[in-house]
């Protein structure tokens, strides 16, 4: 994002996000495309570089994966089944090669290459936030920053619920912000863009399919967002402020002994999650033996080895700990250190569980509890 | 240069599919010779060796005193011994004969002639000697394989993953099972495989045993959430982990 702040460094109030959103559009900076020219932009993406959109899978599940006609994209979908979080940390990134003949050589790599990510949901772009900022904490993670400058980010906004998993009003990711360079919202007839960056301005231009929006659309975007805010509602009974607090005192909860039973560790809640980033090191060497590659690759806190250190001992061992450690690390850990919380609210980790490990039930349960004491202590 | 370290297949009771993915690979087995010497593999040639074996990969499971013995045998030539595939790492299919009293078993399978053919309780290769290494599954996956032989090589441990199926499954993005409508072992099975059946359209049979401190419990909640009864889940586990019961 050339001229624009990839990150929020402070979360803003509410108060000045309703003033973002719905007080400063700027007419010119919004475009409009007709809604039967849609697939037609698509297409004339191809010749700008790789893309990669939405497709349905089957039973209810849909994937981000490269298309190359636009026949294959969904416009309207529900959470990918992985996020497209791995396009800028790839499932299994090669960071180094080596190769011993003579002498050793040893090559750092970093893995990218132009992308246009198409139709992103803003729960997704909200978790692209969380990942940027942690990436660039010191030390920077270069090969993600690298990446992430090579991906157009083109969203697509939601005008309601995908399903009863999600939670992203509560977070404040059902609505766009910042962190993307178009934004696609569907109006009647047409979709409105908002043209966020120099990169969106690209696409714009080179595929020349969009006209000026007007007031009047402005308007209509005005009135779709008012309707938005009835449709969409705060999921959780309490509000963002007091999550840390809640936390504080939930370190006891009951509910994580009831994880306890439940949880079967496959890791599915931090593989789908947008804001995980845990990974681990591997090496591999070709049949030569001379020559090789490390790698990162996805790991979860939520496997036995994760925590296992030498001498065997493993600090993690129970399944209640562990799922309490992912939740304390989407609503706790991550306010204190980056100002964030590091949950979008997609609702992935829910809709994945097999063991119906609800992200909003654990919250109101943990609520209820947290009141009862509350209770007792003025009693 | 150095000899090529010299490698040996055997087999026991299985049906020696592990060894033909090991045929199988094609050209990469090309690259394999040129790093290793095979000098006994009945299933692909005639010749025989009777020296010591710097590696040893083992199929099949040990039923009978003649097999014991056979392995003690192999076990004692080889610097190295390898479980190759599920009948070896945790006694497979094959341990389903666990189930019955022997003597049913030998009357079920020989009739008349099942005093010629005496038996033992079905066991994995490390429970009768030292395995160094494990190559799971029913049949091995040929790049787990790969990746066996070559940390054999380098004289480094394998780590056989101590997380279920569904780990890799959900990174390769298929469709669960379960929402299909169908039964996966996935979610209690050892890792490894990179999920190979389902991203192929089939279920997990839970080849590769049950994975390191699975949550039976918790996963019989699941099953009875998909009206999936108790019973079925108790004879997949049996299906290839029943000489586990001689682990403990």
């Amino acid at each position: 994002m050339e001229n624009v702040p990839f990150v929020l460094t402070k979360l803003p109030s509410k108060s000045i996000m309703f003033y973002c959103i719905f007080s400063h559009m700027k007419t010119e900076q919004y475009k409009i495309i007709e809604k039967y020219l849609i697939k037609e932009f698509v297409n004339r993406l191809f010749p700008i570089s790789k893309v990669v959109a939405p497709v349905y899978k089957g039973f209810g599940n849909y994937v981000f994966e490269e298309i190359k006609s636009e026949e294959n994209v969904t416009f309207k979908y529900i959470p990918t089944i992985l996020p497209p979080k791995k396009y800028l940390l790839p499932k299994k990134e090669t960071i180094l090669e080596f190769k011993k003949n003579q002498e050793l050589i040893i090559q750092p790599v970093v893995e990218y290459e132009n992308l246009i990510l198409f139709g992103v949901h803003t729960c997704d772009i909200a978790g692209f936030k969380c990942l940027n900022k942690v990436m660039s904490d010191t030390p920077k993670d270069v090969s993600f920053l690298l990446r992430k400058e090579h991906i157009v980010i083109i969203g697509i906004e939601c005008n309601d619920y995908c399903d009863q998993y999600a939670s992203c009003a509560f977070v404040g990711a059902h609505l766009p912000t910042t962190g993307y360079d178009l934004m696609f919202t569907e109006l009647n007839d047409i979709f409105i863009v908002h043209v966020h960056s120099s990169k969106g301005t690209n696409i714009v231009e080179k595929t020349g399919l969009f006209k000026p929006a007007t007031d009047a659309h402005i308007k209509e975007l005005r009135e779709l967002r008012e309707k938005k805010a009835k449709i969409f509602y705060n999921e959780i009974p309490t509000e963002r402020r007091y999550i840390p607090d809640l936390f504080d005192r939930s370190w006891n909860a009951s509910v994580w002994k009831e994880l306890e039973e439940k949880c079967l560790s496959c890791g599915n809640c931090t593989a789908v999650c947008p804001t995980c980033y845990c990974f681990d090191i591997a090496e591999e060497v070709d049949l030569t033996l001379k020559s090789g590659k490390r790698f990162r690759i996805w790991f979860s806190c939520q496997l036995d080895p994760f925590a296992k250190v030498a001498g065997g001992i493993d600090f993690r061992k129970e399944r209640s700990a562990r799922q309490r450690h992912r939740f304390y690390r989407k609503f706790r850990y991550h306010v204190d250190r980056f100002g964030m919380i590091f949950c979008t609210g997609c609702g992935r980790c829910s809709r994945t569980c097999m063991a119906g490990i609800n992200l909003k039930e654990v919250l109101i349960s943990l609520i209820k509890e947290s009141e009862a004491k509350i209770w007792r202590k003025w009693l | 240069m150095k000899s090529k370290p010299k490698v040996a297949f055997f087999d026991f009771a299985c049906c020696e599919g592990c060894q033909l993915q090991v045929a199988n690979m094609g050209e990469l087995l090309l690259e394999v010779l040129e790093i290793v010497d095979i000098v006994e593999f009945r299933e692909i040639m005639s010749e025989k060796w009777d020296g010591q074996f710097d590696i040893a990969f083992v199929e099949g499971s040990i039923t009978d005193e003649h097999a014991t013995e056979r392995v003690k045998k192999i076990r004692e030539r080889s610097k190295i011994l390898v479980a190759l595939g599920s009948c070896a790492t945790i006694g497979g299919v094959n341990g389903m004969k666990n189930s019955f009293p022997l003597e049913e078993v030998r009357r079920y399978v020989y009739g008349e002639f099942h005093k010629f053919f005496p038996t033992v309780e079905t066991k994995a290769v490390h429970q009768v000697v030292k395995v160094d290494y494990f190559i799971h599954g029913c049949p091995i996956y040929q790049p787990e394989f790969l990746t066996v032989l070559k940390c054999i090589l380098q004289g480094i441990p394998y780590y056989v993953p101590e997380y279920p199926v569904c780990v890799e499954c959900k990174l390769n993005e298929n469709v669960c099972m379960y929402d299909r409508g169908l039964s996966c072992m996935g979610p209690v099975t050892k890792a490894g495989c990179n999920s190979w059946c389902i991203n192929n359209g089939n279920i997990c049979y839970g080849c590769r045993g049950l994975t390191v401190n699975p949550n039976t419990e918790g996963f019989k909640e699941v099953l009875r959430k998909h009206n999936i009864p108790e019973d079925f889940l108790i004879k997949k586990i049996e299906m290839y982990n029943k000489c586990k019961e001689l682990d403990k």
